[in-house]
This record gives C-alpha cells, sequence and structure tokens, in this order.
C-alpha cells in the first residue's frame, strides 16, 4: 500500500504540488490524468524519491525518500539514447541495483531473456539501441524495468511515442506485469486508454487532485470535463464502454454526449 | 574476456608507441642500447646519448602519454555526461580559459611571467569551469544548460584573448605555437607534476566508469537504479577538468584526441565509450606519443606543433572510422 499525506512541492516560489493525499493499494493499476503542466511528472518524480517534499510518501509504512531498499522502476516519456550499446547490454542495466554496476550474474542473464522474450525483443537483442524504431525502443524500456524486479514500477506516458498496435501491445504488457502483484502508476493523455486498462484514475489540475476514483465513476464524472476546461466529451459505445474526444471535433456527435 | 583482452590489447599499443618514441629522433641512437639503457642492464648508452634519451626523449615520451591519456578519457567522459558524441575535453571552457591564461602569462609578464604560463593556463582552464556552473546558474545544473553557458564563458574568455594578443603583436608567435600544443617543454619537473594530477584524476575517472553506465539512462532511471546522475556528473566533470586543465597546461591545446580516440575505441571495440576507459586511456596515450614522433621527426631538425599532426592524422581517420560504423548500422 502507498500511503501520499499532504504532499507539496515547490519549484523556486511556485508550489507544483499542493497538498496531495491518495492511497494506492497494492497490484493495482492508477492513472494520473490531467492537462498539461498538472504536475503528473513531477507527482512521478517526487513518488520516486527525485524530488524534495513536504508531506509524506510511504509505502508499506515506510517513507519512501528514506527507503533506498525499495525497488521502484521508472519507465520514462523521452528515453535517454545511448551509442553502441546493444539492446541486451542496456537491458542489463536494469540489473544494477541488484547485481553492483558492471557486473553480470547468469542468474541476471536469465531473467534479461526471459524479459526479452516477454517483450517479443528476443531476436532483436544484439542490434543496437539507437537503430530502434519508437516502438521497439518503448518496449526495451520496459524490459529494463522489468529486470529491475519492481515492487512499484511509475511509467510516463508509456504509449505517448506509439501507434495504436504498439499501444496495446505495451499495456497488454504492463497489465501482465500488474497481475504478478506490481503496483502501476502512470500518466496517460489517453483517458480512453487509460480508463481501458487502470482500475483507478486520478485526475489532476494544477498541482491538486481534482478527483480520485474507480475509471468508471470519474470518466463520467463533471470534473473530468472541467480539468479540461470543458475541451473534452464523453462518448459511449454500444457495448457501453466510454471514448473521450476534443470537444471541438465531435460536431455531429453530440447524441452521445453525457 | 573481451574487456582484458581489449585492455591488453591497447597496453601493448603503448608499450610499442612508447619505445617508438624514445627510438627515433634526430639524432640516431642504438636500439639494443636503448632498451638496455631503459632495463638498467649493462652496455647501455653512454655520455651524451644517455642524457638524450633518459632527460630529453624519455620524459616527453611519458607526458606525452600522460596528456594523451588526460585527454582521450575527459574526452570519452564529457561524451557520456553530456550524452553527446561530439563533446571534447575543452567543451565547458578549460580551452578558452587556459589559453586567456597562458595570453596574460606571455603578453604582460616577460620573462618572469612566462616561466608561470603553466599555472596560468591551469587557473585559466579551472576558472573558466567554475564560471561556467556559475553562468549555468547551479552545480546540478542539466547538461544541456551547462553546454550553452560553456560556449558563452569560452566565447568570452577568447574574446578577450584575441584583444590581449592584439594589443601586444610581438605576443602573437609564443601564442600561436603554444594554441597548437607543443610537447617540447617536457623535463622530469613537468612530467612529475602533471602526472600526480592527471593520474589522481585518471585513477577517479576509472574508479566511477562503471556507475557512468547510470547516465545512459534517463535520470529518473539512473535515480531507480540507486545513482544519483547530478553527483555522478559533477564528480565526472571535476575530474576530467583536472586532467583537462593539467594537460593543456602541460602542452597547450592538443585537439582531436578527446574525440577521435573514444570513437575510434568505440568503433573497434563496438562497446559504450565509458566501458572501457582504462583502453580508451592506453589507447590516447599511444596515439599522442606517435603523433609526438611524427611532430619531432616530419621536418627534423625543425618541429611541428603537435596539434597539427593529431588533427592531421586524426581527422581522415574518424572520418573513416564513422563511414566504417554508419555502414555497420545501416
Amino acid at each position: 500500500m502507498i500511503n501520499i499525506e499532504n504532499l507539496s512541492v515547490r519549484f523556486d516560489n511556485t508550489e507544483v504540488l499542493q497538498s496531495i493525499s491518495l492511497d494506492i493499494p497494492e497490484g493495482t493499476w492508477s492513472c494520473l490524468v490531467g492537462p498539461n503542466g498538472a504536475g503528473k511528472t513531477t507527482l512521478l518524480r517526487t513518488m520516486l524519491g527525485m524530488q524534495s517534499y513536504s508531506g509524506s510518501i510511504k509505502y508499506n509504512d515506510r517513507e519512501i525518500a528514506k527507503n533506498k531498499s525499495l525497488n521502484i522502476a521508472f519507465v520514462p516519456q523521452r528515453p535517454s539514447i545511448p551509442a553502441a550499446m546493444s539492446v541486451a547490454e542496456y537491458v542489463m542495466l536494469g540489473r544494477a541495483k541488484l547485481d553492483g554496476w558492471g557486473k553480470e550474474s547468469a542468474h541476471s542473464r536469465n531473467i534479461v531473456h526471459e524479459m526479452l522474450e516477454a517483450t517479443q525483443l528476443l531476436g532483436m537483442q544484439s542490434q543496437l539501441v539507437n537503430t530502434l524504431s519508437g516502438g521497439e525502443m518503448q518496449r526495451v524500456l520496459i524490459a529494463r524495468a522489468l529486470v529491475q524486479e519492481p515492487e512499484v514500477m511509475l511509467l510516463d506516458e508509456p504509449t505517448s511515442a506509439l501507434d495504436l498496435h504498439h499501444q496495446i501491445s505495451v499495456l497488454n504488457k504492463v497489465e501482465e506485469i500488474k497481475a504478478t502483484g506490481v503496483t502501476i502508476i502512470s500518466t496517460m493523455h489517453d483517458i480512453t486508454l487509460g480508463a481501458m486498462y487502470a482500475e483507478r484514475i486520478i485526475i489532476m489540475q494544477s498541482g491538486r487532485v481534482l478527483l480520485d476514483g474507480e475509471s468508471q465513476s470519474v470518466i463520467h464524472s463533471p470534473e473530468l470535463r472541467s480539468a479540461f476546461d470543458d475541451r473534452i466529451s464523453v462518448h459511449l459505445l454500444e457495448n457501453g464502454r466510454p471514448v473521450i474526444i476534443a470537444a471541438k471535433r465531435v460536431t455531429g456527435l453530440e447524441q452521445g454526449v453525457i | 574476456m573481451w574487456r582484458w583482452q581489449i585492455t591488453a590489447s591497447a597496453a601493448a599499443a603503448l608499450l610499442i608507441a612508447g619505445l617508438l618514441g624514445v627510438g627515433f629522433g634526430p639524432v640516431n641512437l642504438e636500439f639494443g642500447a636503448i632498451v638496455r639503457t631503459l632495463l638498467g642492464l649493462p652496455n647501455g648508452l653512454e655520455n651524451e646519448d644517455r642524457t638524450l634519451l633518459l632527460e630529453l626523449r624519455l620524459p616527453r615520451v611519458v607526458l606525452g602519454a600522460l596528456v594523451g591519456a588526460a585527454l582521450a578519457t575527459s574526452g570519452a567522459v564529457y561524451q557520456s555526461v553530456f550524452r553527446n558524441p561530439l563533446a571534447d575535453p575543452y567543451l565547458l571552457g578549460t580551452a578558452s580559459g587556459a589559453g586567456l591564461g597562458a595570453t596574460i602569462a606571455i603578453t604582460n609578464g616577460g620573462g618572469d611571467l612566462h616561466a608561470l604560463l603553466p599555472i596560468f593556463a591551469f587557473l585559466g582552464g579551472v576558472l573558466a569551469v567554475a564560471a561556467t556552473f556559475l553562468v549555468a546558474g547551479r552545480l546540478f545544473a542539466d547538461p544541456s544548460t551547462l553546454l550553452l553557458a560553456g560556449i558563452a564563458v569560452g566565447s568570452f574568455a577568447t574574446a578577450f584573448q584575441t584583444y590581449l594578443q592584439q594589443r601586444n603583436s610581438a605576443a602573437l608567435r609564443p601564442v600561436y605555437s603554444w594554441i597548437l600544443g607543443e610537447l617540447t617543454v617536457a623535463n622530469w619537473d613537468v612530467v612529475k607534476w602533471a602526472g600526480f594530477y592527471i593520474l589522481i584524476a585518471l585513477a577517479v575517472l576509472i574508479r566511477i566508469s562503471k556507475v557512468l553506465d547510470a547516465l545512459m539512462l534517463s535520470d529518473e532511471e539512473a535515480y531507480s537504479l540507486g545513482v544519483s546522475p547530478q553527483k555522478i556528473r559533477l564528480i565526472a566533470v571535476a575530474a576530467a577538468t583536472l586532467a583537462t586543465a593539467t594537460a593543456v597546461s602541460a602542452s597547450g591545446l592538443i585537439g582531436f584526441v578527446g574525440i577521435v580516440v573514444p570513437h575510434l575505441v568505440r568503433g573497434l571495440t563496438k562497446r559504450a565509450t565509458n566501458r572501457s576507459l582504462l583502453s580508451i586511456a592506453f589507447v590516447g596515450a599511444a596515439f599522442l606519443v606517435i603523433a609526438d614522433l611524427g611532430a619531432r621527426t616530419l621536418l627534423s631538425p625543425a618541429e611541428l606543433p603537435i596539434g597539427v599532426i593529431t588533427a592531421f592524422v586524426g581527422a581522415p581517420f574518424f572520418l573513416f572510422v564513422l563511414r566504417a560504423r554508419n555502414r555497420g548500422s545501416q
């Protein structure tokens, strides 16, 4: 269980996160949603322990910033892509916290192999990472995070660089990881996809949590539209699944607007 | 196994370069006698020949090796820190700062200050990097801010240096020759003080080389693996700056080593540079010793500035490696 209480973060004189309180149960997927600048990425970085903060972030009753042994993996929105490094070497870096930097145990090689297989990268393991497509790189980032054997996985816009096919395959993979008991917290601009996969949605605006709850109820709430200044609208498909799109583009579709 | 083999080959290259370096010069010395003298065996060189070897050629080869190792390693580290394959050891203003320091020593000091040129160059280089961090606003500035601050500080120092130079036209030639790099000043005293700082810096860099891998990831990922990327960056930049400023103050501005050697080793080994920092140090040392051999012998008895050789040999070779690598990745 992750308990966040009264969390605030300041950059210079601006309060970018303001009195955030959240309880996130273990083995669940929570999706942070909100306009640019809402503080989603800052919240993820703070949960990683990178940002100084006031208030508290506890994982199983231990403060995150002081708990160096806690294994939290991070999948960045903008990866750093080194030259002259193979996919297998890059993924192996994820073992550094467990094995030590520059070391490779036989056990680690097995895990890397296993995760490359799970992310369908096995055939590409000796390819250089700077020659990969966006979708392939995203899977490499996820494989690198997975070999870390994390208790918590933070994903910053894991699908932003991907086409529809790869979005689904990456999100399915994350869903499988969640099923193994890993707590997932992601940010996602595509609220429709977020609601489809995460059981819980947290709406953020201007550094505050506007609403936090079960995905299907949050998605139908007026707070969601107000977070985006009423510029989005929610439609229902025939099977009852919601679709969220930008409001300006929906003339002629008003029938389904909630 | 591969790391051991690469490092051993690089060390062997340095050994061969060193032997060639002490073996050739404007004066012919018998090679067997040189080796016997170096090993302290009987029937070695005597009198002037012995002095020539031990007091002129040997310190020059050792200084060349130290400077080459310093520049190549710093270049590789800067490339990791700034995640930029074109980063070189002079990036944060070290070169321009050292150039300004050297010009102040040459133009204002007459005979007295000229002897202090290495100290002025060293201080100029270090102060320029300190100014870069100051301009960037904080100690843990992100790489791109530092890079831009380095360019600004470098341009300012170069402008000031040019102004001093123009005001004192007699200094043009010595400043120019210093800028092109020279190892002619080598003696055991220079080797001792330069070696002291360079070896300390290299020891630090090689010690942290494995953790430098963390800088290949995004800052968040590095942090999630228990590393503070800002701290590693700061230590790496401080040690690389110490090595570079010392190298520059001992031998002037020798260009291209910091870019060519890391890429050469990377091209040959297909490994990220910081994985083979020790090999890069050895190859850098060998490269500069050979370049200096060329500088001493090509126009003998006159000397070419060593920076001319490193660029002349380094640039085409660099292009060759770059082409080969691009072909490999296509």
